[in-house]
Order: structure tokens, then C-alpha cells, then sequence
């Protein structure tokens, strides 16, 4: 029933710029694009070069100062980067009040799908960093939004997430829904037609190299070493002079 | 979905524990203004000054509600629940409701600690009337002094005090259909006068409470 909802959604964005005051220089310059159904965009870009400000446009939350925005899905899932922890709730009395907001939507099946179920009881402000944004994407997901927003999905999380979090965006995009992305640790290249955006001084380009053709290119496989961190320089550029893509994710005690 | 949404900001400022704030501060003042019963003949005077006396603890309880929510939730709230408007309406819904409960515990006080005898029906439709328009001046006052206008603790607070006083101010003067004539309701009810004065003092109050609450709006949405 929702794919015959979403199947016609087309968003657009005609010479759209904004700016937060009269005076200030504006943050976003006369983008044109469109989004159809099944698109899942990655949105890169500088810190300060108006990734957030551009996602708030597209979910709602502020108006364009000149241009317009049509064809907004009806059901929209914004998925901040960082989940406001300091409410006096657990999260099982979060995600039931967000789930009313959302007129009754079932939010147990992805508590479930993102490994939560031992945190339903904890309160809120005692989540660490990663489970309080599994919060912030459950309450997004939960009402099969035909435009889903993440604000950089991937920071923080479990491995199990991340590996998960390609294919809930692949399915909300096969329902017809518009997935868009900011990320800058690339969690949704395995994706096949992902299209990718970036942000420059407030301009949107979108890249077409930027995603490798999946169909051609052979399986990939990501895995997690863990070794000292003296050591890291020395196995990153061994691995990279290997030909292999090599990044550090995070540090630990 | 705008009422589920209000329903989330009051268990909020419930579970925070803020409204214990507002509770304390509306039993000190009832405690203290309905220490004594008022003679027979003074039910309008009581139940009226009740009414004026509790709306700076209204515009706090309502300040504090429209607080509670951390920036980012509200804005997740506003995707969830279909705009910004919506969730500026759940907003307000919240406030005044939470008002209309602190009125209502002010108006009991008054009738069963405050007066000697009972008020006749016109009078007690009048009270509530007053009660009500408390609760709507106490929701304005505090949402144009929340975070979202004022984002300094210390100028919001001070605009609240002084927001009220100005409102006492204003309405003790011949220019009092400058504001929300909160003295001119205590003088008519002084007068015996409650009654036949309040269509006019009705629509005073009532107009300057949708004025306020237009601008908060118009703020809020412009931001």
C-alpha cells in the first residue's frame, strides 16, 4: 500500500537560497535538484558549508528565503546527529509518546532490527552516545517516512548497525520512499545507484564519480583490525600502498 | 497527533519535575492570600483577586512547560508531527492547558477557603470567565518570555516580573485598554460592578491575549 503511495514522489528544489537573517550572507546559493522515488542520496561537505542547514530545507524545518520547495512526502523521518538525550524519559516511554505523535506507529520491530531491546528500560540520559542516536533513528523510522533524513548516521554506532544501516535505506528507497544522507565515513557506498551531493560554500554539486558502478565492480568486503595506536600510521599507509581503502574509525582505551 | 504531541510536553514538564516549581510558588500564594475567609459580600473581590494574583505563576508554569523540550527534540517533533505550526499549536495546547489546571486549583481555593458564602451562579460564571482569561493571559505572557523569543535566562525571567508589573501598571491607568485590564477587573469587582463590566473587560483581555500570542507565533514561525 505505501509503494503506491510513494511510487509518483518527485521532491524539487528551484533556485532555492537561504539565510538565516536580512543581513547575514546567505548559507545556500540557488540550488536546483530533484529527488524521485527510490533515491538515496549521500551528502558530503566541509564542516560549515551548510549540510545541515540544506537537510533542515528539505525536512521542513525552515523556509526557503528565495526559491521554492515542492512535492515534500507526506511522511517525513529526521534522524538527528546528535539524539537530544536530556529528557526525563526511558526509552520505551519516548519511543510510545513519539509513536502517538506519529498516529500509532509500530516502533517495537526496529527496537528489535537495531539491537535495542536491553536498553528499552534505561533512561535517556543514561544512553551512551551510540544507543541514544539508535533512539533518534528508530523514532525516524518508525513511521515509514516517504522522505527519511539522516544527519550523519553512521558516527558512534556498533558494528552490527552500521552493517544494517545500508539496507534500511535500501528498503525505505525500494518502497519508493527519498532517503538522504550526510556522511563523511562513506557507510552507504556499497549501495548500488547512489547518488552523491556535496556542498561547497553553500553551492550543491552532485558528483557521479563519487559512487563506484557496483554492477561491474567485483564483491567488497569491509572487516575491523584491531591494533596498537603507534602502529596505525604504519599499517594505514602499508595498506593503502596495497591498494587497499584504509581509514581509522575510532580509538579506544 | 497535535493533542499526543501536548500530551508528550506535559508528561515532560511533569517528569522533569519543573512543575513542581510552579506548584509550590500556587500553594504559597493561595496559602497565604486565603489564610483568613473574606467577610460575606466579598466573594467577587476574592475570587477576582485570586484570579490576578495567580497569573505571573500561570506565565512561569507556561514558560517552564514551553522549555522543557531540548532544542533538537523540537525539532524532530515538528518533522514527526507535520510542521512547524503543528507542533507551535501542541505547543500552546500543552501551556494553556496546564494554566487552565493551575486556574482551576486557584479558583477551588478561592471557593472553598476564600469565601464566607456561596457566590451566586452569575457571579460564579463570571469567575470562571476571569479563571479563564488568567490562564490565557499566564500562556502568553510566558511564551513570549520562553526560550524560543528570549534565549537569556536572566532577560526572560526579568521580562516575565516586568511584563506583569507593566500590566498592573497600565491597567490602574486611564490607558488600561493598553494591556489586559487586570486592575479594572479587581475594581469592578470591588464595585459590585464584575458582572455587568466583564463583556467589555472580557473582550479587552481577550484581544490583547490573541494579540500577544499572534506574535509569538509570527515570531516562531519568521525564526
Amino acid at each position: 500500500m505505501r509503494l503506491g503511495i510513494y511510487r509518483y514522489t518527485t521532491m524539487r528544489l528551484s533556485q532555492v537560497s537561504f539565510r538565516y537573517r536580512r543581513r547575514d550572507r546567505f548559507v545556500i546559493h540557488d540550488v536546483d535538484a530533484h529527488l524521485a522515488a527510490g533515491d538515496v542520496i549521500e551528502l558530503t561537505g566541509v564542516n560549515g558549508a551548510g549540510k545541515s542547514t540544506l537537510l533542515r530545507l528539505l525536512a521542513g524545518l525552515a523556509a526557503p528565503t528565495k526559491g521554492t520547495i515542492t512535492g515534500r512526502p507526506g511522511v517525513v523521518g529526521f534522524a538527528p546527529d546528535r539524539f537530544p538525550a536530556d529528557q526525563p524519559f526511558t526509552v520505551t516511554a519516548y519511543l510510545r509518546h513519539m509513536s502517538r505523535v506519529r498516529g500509532g506507529a509500530r516502533w517495537e520491530p526496529w527496537a528489535e532490527r537495531l539491537a535495542m531491546e536491553h536498553l528499552l528500560a534505561v533512561p535517556l540520559g543514561e544512553l551512551s552516545k551510540g544507543s541514544a542516536h539508535k533512539v533518534g533513528l528508530v523514532q525516524a523510522l518508525m513511521a515509514e517516512p516517504g522522505l527519511l533524513i539522516m544527519d550523519e548516521p553512521f558516527a558512534g554506532l556498533d558494528a552490527g548497525t552500521r552493517e544494517a544501516l545500508p539496507s534500511i535505506a535500501a528498503e525505505v528507497a525500494g518502497r519508493g520512499g527519498i532517503v538522504i544522507v550526510s556522511d563523511h565515513q562513506g557507510g552507504l557506498r556499497p549501495l548500488p545507484r547512489l547518488r552523491h551531493w556535496s556542498v561547497v560554500d553553500g553551492h550543491l554539486k552532485e558528483s557521479t564519480t563519487a559512487a563506484p558502478d557496483q554492477e561491474d565492480s567485483p564483491p567488497v568486503a569491509t572487516v575491523a583490525v584491531t591494533l596498537p595506536a603507534a602502529d596505525l600510521p604504519h599499517f594505514l599507509a602499508r595498506m593503502c600502498d596495497e591498494g587497499y581503502r584504509a581509514r581509522e574509525i575510532e580509538e579506544s582505551r | 497527533m497535535i493533542i499526543a504531541l501536548a500530551a508528550f510536553r506535559v508528561a515532560a514538564y511533569i517528569r522533569s519535575h519543573r512543575v513542581y516549581q510552579a506548584v509550590l510558588l500556587a500553594l504559597s500564594m493561595l496559602a497565604i492570600l486565603h489564610g483568613s475567609r473574606a467577610p460575606r459580600g466579598e466573594e467577587a473581590s476574592v475570587l477576582t483577586d485570586g484570579a490576578v494574583l495567580i497569573i505571573p505563576i500561570l506565565a512561569w508554569a507556561a514558560r517552564s512547560l514551553l522549555d522543557t523540550e531540548p532544542d533538537r527534540q523540537r525539532e524532530m517533533s515538528a518533522v514527526a508531527v507535520g510542521g512547524r505550526g503543528r507542533e507551535l499549536a501542541a505547543g500552546l495546547v500543552a501551556a494553556f492547558a496546564t494554566c487552565a489546571v493551575f486556574a482551576g486549583i486557584g479558583l477551588a481555593a478561592a471557593l472553598l477557603l476564600g469565601v464566607s458564602g456561596t457566590p451566586e451562579p452569575r457571579l460564579l460564571t463570571a469567575a470562571l470567565t476571569v479563571y479563564a482569561l488568567a490562564a490565557l493571559a499566564g500562556t502568553a505572557l510566558g511564551a513570549l518570555t520562553s526560550r524560543a523569543i528570549l534565549p537569556s535566562p536572566a532577560l526572560s525571567i526579568m521580562s516575565l516580573v516586568l511584563g506583569f508589573l507593566l500590566m498592573l501598571l497600565l491597567s490602574a491607568s486611564p490607558l488600561y485598554w493598553l494591556t489586559v485590564p487586570v486592575v479594572r477587573w479587581m475594581r469592578a469587582a470591588n464595585d459590585g460592578d464584575l458582572v455587568a463590566r466583564l463583556p467589555e473587560l472580557g473582550a479587552v483581555s481577550l484581544a490583547w491575549c490573541l494579540i500577544a500570542l499572534a506574535f509569538y507565533v509570527w515570531r516562531r514561525l519568521r525564526g
